[in-house]
């Protein structure tokens, strides 16, 4: 009980020290408010920005963006698979390159980027993980030749946001060479 | 036109009745503002998260139970959107002070305005900008918008004690950086 007390400061010395900062600010300019115009303009630009929002387009397109997305993926995936996987059906054994050729554009820009792992002598079956599977480096290339900064911030989700500052603050002069 | 409740508002909102929105966004656009702009540290974020958050509110008001105030539950909403615009900044960042995507990446800010924005700051802005998120978060609530822990608490969804010890600290850390920047760095 009392060493709670002890780590739950008294109100009266966050009082002295609040008080302590006024006096040492007293002299400084306080950050610049915004004109008076700027409060009605704020009302009609979100009012504008909710119409948008909450219209039967807007709708519309979000609802299809959240079907439309996954069931692309799913199409795209379940051909790649037919291709990647009747090859090793019929046991023929077809050039890697081949099967990757085959492949839709963007599966192979990410593959392409590391080209070293093509070779005439490896086959379909040599290739034992989901082609998907890529390795971050690859994507990262991948990201860093298709993609503006700002796209790769904002896809990213808030709990994305925070793992991603997790992993980079312990790991940062091995992510980023040079930065400070 | 008689003075509603909040809670009333709320009730005409979902009656569909959409000015009584408009009266809600007016009473507490300032405040909203004002949080976000102290968590942001600048204009542009600060309007741009103003706006989310009421468009988040208006569209979630079906969510909104009434356990808590009104206003104490659109402050969530413009702290956790203040603290996300902040996170996202700091992973941008990251990104631009890497060498290697220096050079491949196009910078889209410019970024001697990014440090005029800094230099623009008050002494204090800048030493609440440099505190943790939570001791900053309860700082901004308690020292600019002196609200009760029990109040802060609800928004922040942490305990008030706590709250009290993250502003103790937050308090220490900010007076300890401005003697800092009028005497100079001290050993403690």
């Amino acid at each position: 009980m009392k060493r709670r007390d002890q780590q739950i400061p008294d109100e009266r010395i966050e009082e002295e020290l609040a008080a302590e900062i006024r006096r040492m600010i007293v002299a400084d300019q306080a950050p610049p408010s915004p004109s008076p115009s700027y409060w009605p303009s704020l009302l009609v630009r979100t009012n504008q920005r909710i119409d948008e929002a909450t219209s039967p387009k807007a709708l519309t397109i979000s609802w299809a963006a959240r079907v439309a997305i996954p069931g692309v993926v799913a199409i795209l995936t379940f051909f790649i698979g037919l291709r990647y996987f009747i090859p090793m059906q019929t046991q023929d054994a077809a050039p890697l390159k081949a099967v990757v050729m085959a492949m839709p554009d963007r599966a192979v820009d990410t593959l392409l980027s590391d080209p070293s792992w093509l070779g005439t002598s490896l086959s379909a079956t040599d290739l034992g993980v989901d082609p998907f599977d890529m390795p971050k480096e690859q994507l990262a290339e991948y990201l860093i030749s298709s993609a503006s900064v700002r796209t790769v911030t904002e896809a990213f989700s808030d709990d994305q946001v925070t793992e991603v500052l997790t992993i980079l603050g312990s790991r940062s002069s091995d992510l980023f060479p040079g930065a400070r | 036109m008689e003075q509603k409740s909040d809670q009333e508002l709320v009730q005409d909102v979902r009656s569909g009745k959409r000015e009584a929105f408009t009266e809600l966004m007016r009473r507490h656009q300032e405040r909203v503002y004002w949080v976000a702009r102290r968590i942001v540290g600048n204009h542009e974020d600060a309007d741009d998260i103003a706006q989310e958050t009421f468009i988040k509110a208006y569209i979630g008001l079906g969510e909104f139970r009434g356990d808590s105030s009104f206003f104490t539950w659109l402050y969530r909403i413009a702290v956790n959107l203040s603290f996300n615009a902040v996170r996202k900044r700091q992973v941008l960042n990251y990104l631009r002070d890497s060498e290697l995507l220096r050079k491949v990446l196009p910078l889209e800010e410019d970024p001697e305005k990014l440090l005029e924005t800094r230099e623009m700051m008050s002494r204090l802005e800048k030493a609440v900008s440099l505190l943790p998120e939570k001791q900053r978060s309860v700082f901004i609530l308690r020292y600019y918008e002196e609200m009760a822990y029990d109040e802060i608490a609800q928004i922040l969804k942490t305990s008030v004690g706590g709250l009290k010890a993250n502003y103790f600290h937050a308090l220490k850390k900010v007076q300890q950086y401005l003697k800092d920047e009028t005497t100079g760095p001290t050993d403690t």
